[in-house]
Order: C-alpha cells, then sequence, then structure tokens
C-alpha cells in the first residue's frame, strides 16, 4: 500500500488503539536554567499524538532491543525465611508495534529471536514479548558515516524478516511510503490502515552504506585460528573497558542476574551485563579466565565475528556502526574487521605501521 | 558431547523451584554436603552423573555447583566455601528452604565408558562431581571393569566423603583407592604427595582404561600431563570444568569457551575436546 | 601557537618518541593516532620506532592519555605518556593517590591550545605542569572567569526543578561505566561498583540504581576532580556529568578557598583531610 508522509501520524494512531506502537522520535530534556540548552535524544517511544516521527536521518543511539530484552527484567518475586515463597513474574500481555526499525536492527533481533528462542531452551520471557510484537521496518534513506550493514550481508533496504517492510515511495521526494506485508501478522497490520492507502507506488531501494569495508567472506573462520595472534595486544591497547559498545549494541544480549530486597522480600531480575566488564567472568575465589582489557575485548570482537557464526550460523556484527559512533577511545570494529583481514593469520608479530606486518 | 536433559519447555527454566535443605554435613572445614528435597519430601529432579544443578539462597544469590549423589527422594550436593555467597551457604541449617533449578548441562558419557576399567582421578572439592559417577559404576558394578580411584586431599583434615574414600570404597570389588595428602600430619599415614606425582608413581596402564578428572585447574592441567606420559589418549581423559555461570541455560553469555557454553555443552568435556577450544578457562 | 606549527609539534612528538623507546626504559609511547575519519584521532600506544609515525598532533586529538598509565600498576618498564596540560594534571592525580610511582612515567609534555571539544573553552592550564620534556613554548595561562557560571545558574532552579532534570538525565544512563573509566580521579585499584557481592551497587541501569551510582562517584572525585571533562565526553548518553563534580568543586571553593586539583604541589583531597580551622558551619 501507499501512505502518504502526510497520514503517518493518522496511521500509528489508528495502530495504537489495539497495541502499544513503538517509533523513533526525539525526548527533550529542558535545561531551565539561565543559558541552559535542552538535549534531544533520538529514541523508540511509545506513540503519542501528534507526536513527531523522526524515521529520516540518524538511528536511534540505544537500539530497539529493549523492548524485547529490557535492560531490567524482573524474573520472580520471592519471600525469604520460613515460610518461602517463589513466584514468577510473566511479562506483561501487551500488543507492541515496533515502528520504524531499521534493517540493521531487524537482523538483530532474528540473531536474538536464535539465542533466546533456539538450542535446547527457551527463554519464557523473551518469548513472551516476542509474540506480541508486530516489527515495521524501515529501508534506511541516509545511512552515517559509520554505517556499515550492506559489508555485512545486510541490505540497508529491506528486511526479509519483518513483518511489514516500508520505503520511501519512487518518485515522491520523500513524501509517501510504499507498505508491504511479509507475514500474515504484517497483513492484519495493514488491514487496519487501509482507509489511508493511496494505491500502488514503487518502492525506492538504492540506498547504499557509506562505510564499504573489505571483509574476508570467511573472516570466521580465520578468525577461528587467530586467538593466540598478535593482534589482540595491538587492538585492544586503547580500550578503556567501559560497557558502551555492548550496551548501544543491537545484538549484545549478555544478562547478569541479580537480587533486589525489601527486608524479608525481593525480586530476582536480569539485566544487560557486558562482557567488558571486570566481573563478568570473575569466578568466587577471584579467578579470572579474561583478567583484562585485552582477553575481554577479544572475545567480543571473537562472539561477535566468529563463535556466532560457528554456533548459529551467521555473524553477530550487523553493522549498524553505533560503537564505532560512540567508542570513547574511539575503537573501531570496522577498522578490526579490515585489519583481521589482512593481517597473515600465521604471524609472530603485529604492527600497525605500513610495510612492517613480520 | 550430546546434551540430554529432562525437557523444561513448559516451565521457565530460570525460575526455580522451592525446595528445602533436610540434612547438613561438614566434610571437612570448608566443605559441607546438603541433602535437598523438595517441600513434598520428593526428589527435586533426576540427575545423570555430572550434571549441575543451580542453587539459590533466596535474597542472597544463586551459584552453580555439581551434583554429588542422589536418592529415591533427594538429591545432594558438597559446596566449598570459597567467597561470600557460599559462605553464606555454610550458615544454613536443615530445614532451611532454597530455590533449586536443573539439572543443568551434559553428563559424564556413561555409555562411553561401560565396558572399561574406569580411573577416577579427584582433587580437593573436586571429588564433588566425580563422585556422583563414581556412585553409578558401584550401583551398575557389573556395567564396568576394574575401577581405581586417585584422590589428593590438602592435609588429613580436607579429605572430603571420608567414609567412602577411607571405608566403603576400598571394601568396593575389584576395586582400588589410592589416598594422598599434600602435606603431612600425625594422624596421617598414608601417602604423602601431589596427584600428577602420585599417578605416575602407582603407573596405570592405559590399556582398556578410561579416565575421569577433576580438581582445581593446575591439577587438572598436571594431572593430564601425567597420564599422557603414561600413554593415555585424549579422548579417554574426561574432566568436568567450572566458570562462573549465571543462567545454567546457554544464553546470559559469560561461560563461553569460544563458541561452547559450559553450562550447556559442557561442564564434562574430553581433553581432546577441550584441545579444539581456545585456552581461555 | 606559541612557535611551533601543528605539523612541527607533531614531528617534535614523533622524535620524542622515538628517543623514549630507544633509551629502552620505555615500553611504549600514548598518544594518538588517525582513525578512518578526518575529525577523529584514538588513542595510541607506540611501541616501535616505525609505529611512532603513525603519532599525530591535530585539533581532534581530544582523548585523555594519562589514565592508560593505570593500565599496568607493576610495569616491567616506563611508560611514555604525551601529555597536555590537563593529562599533566591527571598524572599528578594518580600519584598524588598514590597508584602511580613517578618514576615509572616518562612524561612528554606539549603545550596545547586547546582542540574540538567544549571543555578546552575554559581551560586555565594549557602548559604542562610535569614533564621530562617539554614541546613547545609554554604559553601565558587565562583564568576562567566562567568556571563556575553553569553551576550558577543551575543553583538558581527550585529543588523540583533540579530533581526533575536530575532524573530524566539519569533516566537515560545505561550505567555503562564509561565516565569512570576515563576518569583519572575514579583511579581505585578496585571500584566499590565492581564488588558486585557487597550489594552497595545494584547492576540494574534503572532510575534509581543509576542515581546511586552517579552521586557516589560525584563524591568520591568531587575534591580530586581535575576538571578534564572525560566523563562527560565520553558519556554516551550525553548526560552533563561535569555538573555534578563542578557542583562539587564550586562548594568546596566557596567553603575552603581557592581550590583546583592535579597541580603538582597538590594537597591532601579537601575533604579527606581535616583541619581545625576548617568551616564548620554545618556542625
Amino acid at each position: 500500500m501507499k501512505l502518504a508522509k502526510k497520514d503517518l501520524n493518522k496511521a500509528l494512531e489508528i495502530l495504537s488503539a489495539g497495541a502499544i506502537v513503538f517509533a523513533p522520535t526525539f525526548e527533550m530534556i529542558e535545561d531551565k536554567s539561565e543559558g541552559g540548552q535542552t538535549m534531544a535524544e533520538k529514541k523508540f517511544m511509545p506513540y503519542k499524538e501528534g507526536m513527531f516521527i523522526a524515521l529520516d536521518g540518524p538511528n536511534t543511539v540505544k537500539p530497539p532491543k529493549d523492548i524485547l530484552f529490557p535492560n531490567v527484567e524482573k524474573m520472580y518475586r520471592y519471600k525469604t525465611g520460613v515460610n518461602a515463597e517463589i513466584q514468577e513474574i510473566i511479562p506483561e500481555d501487551t500488543k507492541k508495534i515496533l515502528f520504524g526499525i531499521r534493517p540493521c536492527d531487524m537482523r538483530s533481533i532474528d540473531s536474538m529471536d536464535k539465542v533466546f528462542l533456539t538450542k535446547e531452551y527457551v527463554d519464557s520471557y523473551y518469548a513472551k514479548r516476542r509474540e506480541n510484537v508486530v516489527t515495521v521496518a524501515f529501508g534506511c534513506t541516509e545511512p552515517e558515516r559509520t554505517c556499515f550493514c550492506d559489508s555485512m550481508g545486510i541490505d540497508p533496504n529491506n528486511a526479509p524478516s519483518a513483518d511489514v517492510m516500508m520505503n520511501v515511495a519512487k518518485g515522491s521526494n520523500g513524501d509517501a511510503f510504499i507498505l508491504e506485508a511479509y507475514t500474515d501478522k504484517g497483513k492484519e497490520l495493514l488491514e487496519q490502515i487501509k482507509s489511508l492507502d493511496g494505491g500502488a507506488g514503487e518502492a525506492q531501494r538504492d540506498t547504499k552504506c557509506q562505510l564499504q569495508i573489505n571483509k574476508d567472506p570467511e573472516l570466521d573462520k580465520k578468525l577461528a585460528g587467530m586467538f593466540e595472534h598478535p593482534i589482540w595486544d595491538k587492538i585492544t591497547k586503547g580500550c578503556i573497558g567501559c560497557g558502551t559498545c555492548t550496551f548501544v549494541c543491537p545484538t549484545c544480549y549478555c544478562f547478569d542476574i541479580d537480587n533486589e530486597n525489601y527486608g524479608a522480600e525481593g525480586c530476582k531480575y536480569r539485566c544487560w551485563d557486558s562482557c567488558m566488564f571486570s566481573d563478568y567472568t570473575r569466578m568466587a575465589g577471584g579467578a579470572n579466565p579474561r583478567p583484562t582489557k585485552k582477553e575481554r575485548l577479544r572475545n567480543r570482537y571473537m562472539h561477535k565475528l566468529s563463535y556466532f557464526n560457528e554456533r548459529y550460523g551467521e555473524t553477530l556484527c550487523v553493522g549498524c556502526g553505533r560503537c564505532v559512533a560512540n567508542c570513547p577511545s574511539h575503537l573501531d570494529i570496522s577498522e578490526f574487521i579490515e585489519k583481521a583481514t589482512a593481517a597473515d593469520p600465521n604471524a609472530e608479530t603485529y604492527t600497525d605501521a605500513p610495510g612492517k606486518e613480520a | 558431547m550430546a546434551v540430554d536433559h529432562e525437557c523444561s519447555c513448559n516451565k521457565n527454566p530460570l525460575v526455580p523451584s522451592l525446595c528445602k535443605v533436610i540434612a547438613v554435613k561438614q566434610e571437612t572445614p570448608d566443605i559441607q554436603t546438603y541433602t535437598i528435597q523438595t517441600l513434598d519430601g520428593k526428589k527435586p529432579f533426576s540427575p545423570l552423573p555430572g550434571q549441575l544443578a543451580m542453587i539459590s539462597l533466596l535474597g542472597v544469590g544463586e551459584a552453580m555447583f555439581s551434583i554429588t549423589a542422589q536418592g529415591e527422594d533427594y538429591i545432594q550436593s558438597a559446596i566449598k566455601r570459597t567467597g561470600m555467597l557460599t559462605e553464606e551457604f555454610h550458615q544454613m541449617q536443615p530445614g532451611q528452604e532454597i530455590g533449586v533449578r536443573g539439572p543443568y548441562g551434559n553428563h559424564f558419557p556413561i555409555d562411553d565408558l561401560k565396558g572399561h576399567d574406569i580411573l577416577f582421578i579427584g582433587g580437593g572439592v573436586g571429588i564433588a562431581p566425580v563422585r556422583s559417577m563414581i556412585r553409578y559404576a558401584f550401583e551398575h558394578r557389573e556395567d564396568f571393569g576394574h575401577i581405581d580411584i586417585l584422590y589428593g586431599a590438602r592435609s588429613s583434615n580436607d579429605i572430603c566423603f571420608k567414609e567412602d574414600c577411607l571405608e566403603d570404597w576400598p571394601k568396593q570389588p575389584d576395586t582400588n583407592v589410592y589416598i594422598t595428602t599434600d602435606v603431612p600430619s600425625d594422624d596421617w599415614d598414608g601417602h604423602v604427595g601431589f596427584v600428577p606425582s602420585y599417578i605416575e608413581e602407582v603407573g596405570f596402564k592405559p590399556e582398556g582404561k578410561k579416565v575421569v578428572l577433576c580438581g582445581p585447574p593446575i591439577m587438572i592441567k598436571l594431572g593430564s600431563a601425567s597420564l599422557l606420559k603414561l600413554g593415555f589418549a585424549k579422548e579417554d581423559i574426561i574432566t568436568t570444568l567450572e566458570l562462573r555461570m549465571k543462567c545454567g541455560i546457554g544464553k546470559c553469555g559469560r561461560c563461553n569457551i569460544g563458541s561452547k557454553f559450559v553450562c550447556l555443552d559442557g561442564p564434562v568435556f574430553t581433553l581432546s575436546e577441550l584441545d579444539e577450544l581456545p585456552d581461555e578457562k | 601557537m606559541a612557535g611551533l606549527t601543528e605539523a612541527q609539534v607533531q614531528d617534535r612528538i614523533r622524535e620524542e618518541a622515538k628517543k623514549a623507546l630507544a633509551t629502552g626504559e620505555v615500553s611504549a609511547v600514548v598518544g594518538w593516532t588517525s582513525t578512518r575519519f578526518e575529525d577523529k584521532t584514538k588513542p595510541y600506544f607506540a611501541e616501535t620506532e616505525a609505529e611512532c609515525d603513525l603519532l599525530v598532533w591535530n585539533k581532534y586529538c581530544i582523548n585523555g592519555t594519562g589514565k592508560f598509565a593505570l593500565d599496568d600498576r607493576y610495569p616491567e618498564k616506563k611508560i611514555a605518556i604525551i601529555a597536555r596540560g590537563c593529562d599533566s594534571r591527571a598524572l599528578n592525580r594518580m600519584l598524588r593517590d598514590k597508584q602511580l610511582k613517578r618514576e615509572n612515567l616518562y612524561i612528554i609534555g606539549v603545550v596545547c591550545d586547546g582542540k574540538e571539544n567544549a571543555v578546552c573553552e575554559g581551560c586555565q592550564h594549557k602548559n604542562p605542569l610535569t614533564y621530562d620534556v617539554l614541546i613547545g613554548e609554554p604559553v601565558e595561562e587565562q583564568i576562567d572567569a566562567d568556571r563556575f557560571k553553569e553551576i550558577e545558574a543551575f543553583e538558581k532552579l527550585s529543588p523540583d526543578e533540579r530533581y526533575e532534570y536530575w532524573a530524566k538525565q539519569y533516566d537515560k544512563c545505561i550505567h555503562c561505566y564509561a565516565c569512570r573509566n576515563a576518569c583519572p580521579a575514579c583511579n581505585c585499584v578496585e571500584c566499590y561498583a565492581d564488588q558486585y557481592r557487597t550489594g552497595w551497587q545494584g547492576k540494574a541501569a534503572d532510575r534509581e540504581q543509576n542515581q546511586v551510582y552517579g552521586l557516589t562517584r560525584a563524591y568520591h572525585v568531587g575534591d580530586r576532580c581535575i576538571e578534564c571533562g572525560e566523563c562527560e565526553r565520553v558519556c554516551p548518553m550525553n548526560l552533563p556529568i561535569m555538573r555534578q563534580t563542578k557542583k562539587m568543586l564550586k562548594d568546596i571553593n566557596d567553603l575552603f578557598g581557592d581550590y583546583e586539583c592535579g597541580l603538582p604541589d597538590d594537597a591532601m583531597p579537601i575533604l579527606g583531610s581535616y583541619k581545625l580551622e576548617d568551616p564548620d558551619e554545618f556542625m
């Protein structure tokens, strides 16, 4: 179907009747002091009447993964002591529409589906949230300079696993969109807004990433043999060991489990964790198999580019560029991919200096 | 090794069942064994030898432990005091209600072990997971050949499962038990020395024999070296690993070694399987 | 810059870096190198003569270099740090806090006239304060008359307005600890927040736990902050973190007189020491 841009809010209004619609917008934080500046953060927020929908431009700072995998998920309540109790907490049964998710982020949901829904165990919390979500993906129009999804095998114009794919209509100059249902859930969604259908049209799908990187198509296998490679010493030196890359990453799914107590009652929750933190693998006695940032960053890159491929058959980096844009030390996974692609896997030493690789 | 566990598809695998500790036994100054039952007096689940249980002290925390033994209506776990959480565990008295979920992980390869002589090697609290397999072997004695058990503790005071090691196991048919302590003491007239050198001293023969080995990382490393020196093949040496685990179901991420998760693909690995994995244990 | 062009400073940095490595006493020289983006550089450890030629000096050299000296608390060799004024204050901070030994450092000071970084506008120390070798001619320092202007304006808001503002900021926080890890005053061997079994700091990134963390950190670094602005620069969620530490510094200045940290002759951090003549109206 064809949807005029001026009808976008109308469409979300209709959809909001039966679901919470999350769409990219700007949240403003006003500083009322003299000379204070209002801050704007682009993020997915529940649709409210008249909300500005920020489809174009840069992607959100944080990925929308928290709609399926919240930063804090309460798992069960308990009472301690003599009459102890355990009571499971089940996520609310609310239909949600994830509107305007980019192809890179949609692809990250595919990966999370594999993690949480396959391999012996189904994660109840994720499964519950996932079945309630309908996705409307939006083809990128203005990739950022840090975007390299097409080098990672993702089409910035199309998200095959979305329920509905939405693109700018060809020749409309951005004033109309073409929406195509890919699933039954998607058909149902389009059915709801068919009163706004402006007829047929063709989707504009010619966006290319700004950043094109040189990646060995078999990099996962090459890296599997580079665990002890000297490149890790070199490329991890500038890391400051914070969790920024993991928390802005759409595919980082690792979590911690902890308690929150109120007297003799409490709640067990899980929350996002970062493999970049020292306590992530530290054992009760103090021993740590990944004692420094070298081992931690190596594990993160290996997980993204090799381990996940081996376990689930796909790479875990979707090239969204968020870690590249936000790393305090300006470390760049795309640069690592290029360096690892160029590196001699059997080298004894490694240097960045040109012509000096041993 | 293939994963084989009770299907928990209908149940939230991250929520424990309420159980209670019905007995606490002080094994050594820093190891206690807890006998655990459901609130209505049943066995929480039926683990296979080598599998793990996530035990939680509500309001304090939870951690993964190996299941050392099981009976008709209970499971047992031996826990060593090593940190703040286990310190709290050691305050438990019979009647304490706890959360238990599991069983997790793979198990010792019973089918591969059947029909072979078995050499069990344990060091310190590392005897705990090995004990589940030793007990299985004695319960199914006819399925296995000759059994050797070699166990090393810090001192005679630190010998875990004393009755088993010193009385019951030596009496079992076609079984030899070798106990050693790292340091001598007045009340100990047995062997003194470290496990790896004792392995070589006894000079076990590799023919027809498989090894189940568990202990602190350094003992696994040096003990394996001793076994290889005696001619054992890497695929016949089976060990069980311990890393920090949280979810137990291969999701939370932290217990990976390469692409494998210790909580799901392990904790039991052969040395040849470990050789395939990055050196990050 | 006084005397030298950007390119000349860069040449001098490379030259001094090579000299330092050539002594055999230095394991690496920490400076900046280029990235694929023209307007970004990244921290870089030059470990060979050839790698020294990858060190750059331009207006985008904004990352603090000092904190990297803490990567190895028991180094076999010295580490060389290319230090602007702020980096030298960072090193002084860690030396004063007894987290580093001066004999393990080789400091290549560089006079800096500010980078593409908002915090540089109020810089009061363009000249490195502590160094083994200095690149560039020292310039005249300026006093930042607006050092606490933003704080004064914010103090005029009502407590409710201020709370609302901070609550929204802490709702954004993702609990990544970038501010802590970039901060030269956050130099504890083990941060309280990493002592996960103590229950002091919850791991959940919700408003409550984020506020506990933010306030604890602000108080812990408040009288030791060198005003380098790294906390605020690295924050991926753009929290105005300096507003907290500067509030602490402003109150300290109001109560105890002129106070600035990271100078070579730093006394004990003011809140960590007691003097009979300390003001005590609050007691």
